[in-house]
């Protein structure tokens, strides 16, 4: 079996009946996708199948031989962040961060159908994916700041840390 | 059959900091050669922010920026002890032995400088950073070099430890009399409704809310805290039990489909109010914000069903199921233009001359 992930081709040596997000987590090694209830109740382990939000522990490896698959590592670096991952960071839309993974998905999927995304499509592409932390306020607000385009995606170097000692104190190896 | 609007509210109050004593928080913190600063302590961050909230607090204490603050919380054997994160003790406990602690360390670290600068640490303060004698700002020091310099020059350590409990506190034997708590917070909620009085489904159209939390460290975080707990609290008053045939466990939700959370579907509009009243006890005054953010819908919720269609539910969740149980069982006799509600189960029969017998129902 292969499948292309995060644009990268892989083999794979998981049995066709292997859920993806086992796939994932288990033989890739990518742990974006978390499993949270296995059961296609919760949505944090979706991810992107040919551009389409999917409930990885939904999906049989079998089903989708060859499918190009996106998760969070797909999305952004952490200097250069997808419009969805700084929307999150900049509306502080993460608590526990549990959820956190599908809700990213599943908003870059809607953005990518339609970019100019109303509140009533956020609220109906986000009503599968459950949050207990945030009453999903903040993260309605990040996907619809997201969708505005306005988000900046950059992300600065961390700040200096305290530097090099203005003074040369003897015995000091500075 | 139709819908019907209502407005409801409660208002609670939260203590925090109990009297039972033996729940304690205490932290350790050290300061790197070059000013950077370690902080120990045992409270963990459940992505509630208290790292943040922790982090903000030392910082603030000790005069140096937020970005020079390590927070080390990752194990229990280098960790002083928390009791743990729950009863919304972490900003006020956890955050009061950080507090305390941070002070500690500017004490050591004003009585070091003053050493360097040869001025009274009595006449010494410290922000941003630096360490400037008080009426002269030129007269200064960073906080890396006077580190540097408790390290290289004095050959000593610059740290501070602490912790924070609310003293037992005995129940006067004849008044209960005691001292009850460190702090309270209060908060109150209105919520207005939609009730259909044919499915019995109620929908949260709006929850206005207002939290006196003392003092908001971090707003944003307590805006999350709010929200948050305003959907729990929804979820409590409409839609979650744990034990759908309690006590048997045989039926009981196991799975998403069974045990129904709020989604975002379920999102009302929401006014929330942040208020600062602050405690004495608190660090930089604030009271604690975590458990009482999902107690006061559910009341504000039954209450406003009661303003819409004129029936009581008094176990939560309101489903659809008691909410019709409920309208079923409304007698609403209206005399002269004054309505009288007659409940069977607060026994209106004993006040009645025909012990109920003429309150028929009325159908609403
Ligand atoms: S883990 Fe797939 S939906 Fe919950
Ligand atoms: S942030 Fe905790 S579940 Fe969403």
């Amino acid at each position: 079996m292969s499948l292309i992930i995060n644009g990268a081709e892989y083999e794979l040596a998981s049995p066709p009946l292997t859920s993806l997000l086992n796939v994932l987590r288990e033989e890739v090694g990518l742990l974006s996708p978390k499993a949270g209830c296995q059961q296609g109740g919760c949505g944090t382990c979706t991810v992107l199948i040919d551009g389409e939000p999917r409930r990885a522990c939904l999906t049989p490896l079998g089903a989708i031989e060859g499918a190009a698959i996106t998760t969070v590592e797909g999305l952004g670096d952490p200097r250069n962040l997808s419009p969805v991952q700084a929307a999150f960071h900049e509306h502080y839309a993460a608590q526990c961060g549990f959820c956190t993974p599908g809700m990213m998905m599943a908003a870059t999927g809607l953005l990518a159908r339609r970019p100019d995304a109303t509140r009533d499509d956020v609220l109906e592409a986000l009503a599968g994916h459950f949050c207990r932390c945030t009453g999903y306020v903040k993260i309605v607000d990040a996907v619809l700041s997201a969708a505005a385009g306005r988000v900046d995606t950059t992300r600065p170097e961390p700040e200096a840390e305290p530097g090099e000692p203005s003074v040369v104190i003897p015995g000091s190896p500075a | 059959m139709a819908k019907h609007r209502g407005r409801g509210f409660s208002a609670i109050e939260y203590p925090t900091g109990m009297n039972q004593g033996g729940d304690p928080s205490q932290a350790w913190i050290k300061m790197k050669p070059d000013g950077r600063v370690d902080v120990f302590a045992g409270t963990v961050d459940i992505g509630q922010g208290s790292k943040t909230v922790h982090t903000q607090i030392v910082a603030d204490t000790l005069g140096v920026p937020y970005d020079w603050v390590t927070m080390d919380n990752s194990n229990t054997d280098s960790s002083p002890l928390c009791t743990g994160t729950f009863a919304s003790r972490g900003t006020f406990i956890g955050g009061n032995a950080v507090a305390v602690a941070a002070e500690r360390v500017r004490e050591r670290l004003l009585e070091i400088a003053a050493r360097e600068l040869e001025i009274d640490p009595s006449d010494l303060e410290v922000s941003d950073g630096e360490v400037r004698a008080k009426g002269a700002p030129d007269r200064k020091l960073g906080v890396g070099d006077v580190a540097a310099a408790a390290t290289w020059t004095h050959g000593e350590l610059i740290t501070g430890s602490g912790a924070w409990m609310k003293p037992y506190s005995a129940p006067d034997p004849d008044t209960g009399e005691c001292d009850p708590h460190a702090a309270i917070s209060y908060a109150a909620c209105v919520a207005d409704v939609e009730v259909d009085d044919e499915t019995g489904e109620v929908r949260v159209l709006k929850l206005i809310q207002v939290y006196d939390v003392g003092h908001a460290i971090n707003p944003t975080l307590v805006e999350g805290q709010i929200e948050g707990g305003a959907m729990m609290g929804l979820g409590l008053g409409l839609l979650e039990a744990t034990y759908p045939y309690y006590p048997a466990l045989d039926h009981r939700g196991d799975q998403f489909g069974s045990y129904l959370a709020p989604s975002t579907k379920d999102l009302p509009e929401f006014d929330n109010v942040i208020l600062e009243y602050p405690s004495s006890e608190g660090p930089f005054g604030a009271k604690a914000i975590g458990e009482m953010a999902n107690n006061a819908q559910p009341a504000a919720i039954c209450s406003a069903i009661y303003d819409a269609v004129g029936v009581w539910v008094t176990e939560c969740p309101a489903t659809p199921e008691r909410v019709l149980r409920a309208l079923e069982r409304r007698s609403e006799p209206r005399r002269e233009g004054k309505r009288i509600v007659f409940d069977e189960d607060l026994s209106v029969r004993s006040v009645s001359a025909t012990g109920g017998e003429g309150f028929l129902a009325v159908d609403g």
